[in-house]
């Protein structure tokens, strides 16, 4: 590899497909780097004693990469010697219309819904929900950094999660949305 | 083009997105709403909530997001422009 190939790089990626551990570790590789550091988000089968069955996601697409960015830029600014950094997140809603209204099951993850006249993100139980990984040449400066990295996120990325139970449902909300009802 | 309504010189519009609940509320996830050009926040929802009613159990909940950047439900002051996107933003739950 060029040594000006190695220029420090964001990915972020937002897919309705299976998340890679494999795949986001290696983005993040550099030969200045003696670290790799990794965050995984995966979700629980029960929340307070209901059965998950599976779980939807949608964001407001283009303001969650923007908002991933500025946590990149900040990550940069507070730890210069971060090299790459990877933030892979599950999501769902699109909005392509189907014509003949059929139940289709889609490659990556993606039904259709009758509700929504559009395909939606199922994400099954266990499956990672967001991946995130930091590379710097000394580990503390990206351990830190995947830690700011999934906090913040969880503040202000405009992503939701809803869970379905067998017989009801409900959209999550993270204790570090600032604006949140917290008695929820 | 259509002839505008008189006072609409002062008025714009924007497209409202709505999320998560609120879009299950509204029972749409996008359109284009004709609101005043300088507004402030809680005006804004107000003029929201006049068009789908049932999104005002959630007023205590949501802020907006208004040219991708986050609005609480106040007295800040927004000045509109043409096309711009108001999203409504119920607690996220990302990660």
């Amino acid at each position: 590899m060029e040594e000006s190939e190695d220029v420090p790089k964001d990915f972020i990626k937002l897919k309705s497909e299976k998340l890679s551990v494999d795949e986001v570790s290696e983005l993040v590789v550099s030969p200045s780097c003696g670290a790799v550091s990794l965050f995984i988000g995966t979700t629980r089968n029960n929340f307070k004693g209901r059965k998950v069955i599976r779980l939807e996601y949608e964001a407001y697409s283009s303001m969650a990469e923007t908002e991933i960015k500025k946590i990149c830029r900040y990550v940069r600014q507070k730890w210069p010697s971060v090299k790459h950094i990877a933030v892979h997140h599950r999501l769902g809603l699109n909005f392509k219309k189907r014509k003949n209204g059929r139940k289709k099951p889609m490659s990556g993850g993606l039904i259709y819904s009758k509700v929504w006249n559009s395909n939606i993100c199922v994400v099954p139980i266990t499956e990672a929900s967001v991946i995130i990984a930091v590379s710097s040449p000394h580990r503390v400066e990206s351990l830190e950094a995947v830690t700011y990295c999934i906090n913040t996120l969880k503040a202000s990325v405009p992503i939701w999660k809803k869970e379905i139970y067998e017989d009801e449902y409900s959209w999550k909300e993270n204790k570090e949305c600032f604006w949140a009802n917290s008695e929820k | 083009h259509f002839p505008r309504c008189p006072g609409s010189r002062d008025r714009r519009d924007v497209s409202v997105l709505y999320f998560a609940r609120s879009a299950e509320l509204a029972g749409l996830r996008c359109e284009t709403l004709s609101v005043p050009r300088e507004i402030t926040s809680l005006q804004l929802w107000e003029e929201i909530v006049k068009v789908h009613p049932r999104l005002a159990v959630i007023r205590d909940q949501v802020v907006f997001a208004v040219r991708q950047e986050y609005v609480l439900l106040g007295d800040q002051v927004l000045v509109l422009q043409p096309g711009d996107e108001v999203a409504i933003i119920p607690p996220i739950s990302g990660g």
